[in-house]
């Protein structure tokens, strides 16, 4: 008995002596990966005003490619208008394929869950002015989430009810959405809470119009 | 020192332990199931459904199992005679292996879909489908093969005629599929995929093809 106390000393030495050696190798760089297939192509969303409306974006947990990260970049492009003002964002959890709500995330861009995005400014965008050619694709807060194949996700963006809103458009609607698939309801779709439905999708599987790419980082 | 020993020991006891339970393996996608809301397809009875997984749709995961996901959204008991996986080449339809596919150890499972240990919420709809997770197959996929998931409603069975199997209404999944009458499970080593099945369109009941 003491023998082996001694041998599970020794190997408990040898352990932490193995762990210390690693602790001092300096971390890996986080490769950019994707969690899902994001959209292929640029397009325009159309020319409907998106004063008061709402996006919702399926992200399926049934698409996810298996990069293991404990953080979710969602990042949202536009091709036309001035400024982009936001009254909330969140991210819907639901079971895969289901819609009643598990979880809700709040989604952020620059700490704030309303920001107003000047398009034409350089630093926001960086070629003047924004199109079809030029999309300005911003990267929205990273998200402290790990998703789970096993559930599905819905990012929702509540476009204000104002003047700007009614000229910006998306880079969505390609033909390349990749596994996203996007929709549009009136009001703010932002509010639902826990255990809540969320809407039924009745624009099918139409690609997205604002959400373009969803990765680690 | 004699309990330093012991600590030293319980501490060891305690990282392998933590050890064994993240080697757990974590449930990750095989291939880009069935995503967005599913409709409702009924009167299975001595139909097989056939669910094609394209090697070409194979996300690079490393695993030694294969876990195939069936769906429910109708009826009170699915009675399946058989299912089997099919192994051809790439692009081919000439089946190189055919695996046997089991549910509680057998391949001819009745599923009791009134129960709410199989299926959590009752009634099942197309809002609440029942998703069945059926044995892991010890078989590793590769991108250089393809493979079917061939299974048989027991025919002459009024179980099976009031079943209803999801019915993908979105597009984007790497899963196809197609049905046909008959038991399409009995094929073996070098016959053929039937040509007269087509793969144009998202799989009945296959939801999900991962590792766990």
């Amino acid at each position: 008995m003491k023998n082996l106390y001694k041998l599970a000393t020794m190997m408990l030495m040898a352990t932490v002596l193995a762990l210390s050696a690693f602790a001092q190798e300096p971390a890996p760089a986080i490769a950019l990966a994707n969690l899902t297939e994001g959209q292929g192509s640029v397009a325009s969303s159309g020319s409907q005003s998106w004063d008061g409306l709402s996006e919702f974006v399926l992200i399926p947990g049934a698409s996810l490619m298996g990069a293991s990260s404990t953080t979710t970049a969602l990042y949202i492009g536009f091709t036309g208008g001035s400024e982009a003002d936001i009254g909330n964002m969140v991210l819907y959890e639901t079971p895969r394929n289901g819609s009643t709500v598990l979880k809700v995330t709040k989604v952020t861009l620059g700490a704030i869950s309303n920001p107003s995005i000047n398009l034409t400014s350089t630093s926001v965008c960086p070629i003047q002015p924004v199109s079809v050619t030029n999309p300005c694709i911003i990267r929205l807060d990273t998200v402290k989430l790990a998703l789970s194949p096993l559930d599905d996700y819905y990012f929702t963006v509540y476009f204000t009810l104002d003047t700007n809103n009614e000229k910006i458009s998306g880079l969505g609607q390609t033909a390349s959405p990749g596994a996203l698939s996007g929709w549009f309801l009136y009001g703010d779709q932002t509010r639902i809470g826990v255990k809540g439905a969320l809407p039924t999708n009745e624009n099918s599987d139409q690609p997205p119009y604002f959400l373009a790419y969803v990765t680690n980082q | 020192m004699k309990t330093i020993f012991k600590f030293a020991t319980l501490t060891l006891m305690m990282f392998a332990l933590s050890a064994y339970s993240f080697s757990a393996s974590k449930a990750e996608n095989l291939e880009r199931g069935v995503t967005g809301p599913v409709g409702n397809n009924t009167s299975w009875s001595g139909y097989s459904t056939v669910s094609l997984i394209p090697g070409a749709g194979l996300i690079p995961i490393t695993s030694t199992t294969t876990v195939f996901y069936i769906g429910f959204t109708a009826g009170a008991e699915a009675d399946i005679t058989n299912m089997v996986l099919y192994t051809t080449a790439r692009g081919s339809s000439t089946i190189t292996a055919v695996t046997p596919v089991t549910l509680g150890g057998i391949s001819n499972p009745m599923i009791d879909l009134a129960s709410v240990t199989v299926c959590p919420v009752i009634e099942i709809s197309t809002f609440n489908p029942c998703i069945v997770r059926l044995d892991p197959t010890k078989l590793v996929l590769s991108a250089l093969s393809d493979y079917y998931l061939a299974v048989f409603f027991t025919a002459s069975d009024a179980n099976n005629n009031s079943i209803g199997l999801t019915a993908p209404q979105f597009q984007q999944s790497s899963l196809r599929g197609t049905y046909i009458s008959g038991d399409e499970t009995r094929l073996t080593v070098g016959a053929a995929i039937p040509s007269t099945l087509s793969f144009s369109n998202q799989p009945y009941s296959l939801m999900y093809v991962m590792n766990n």
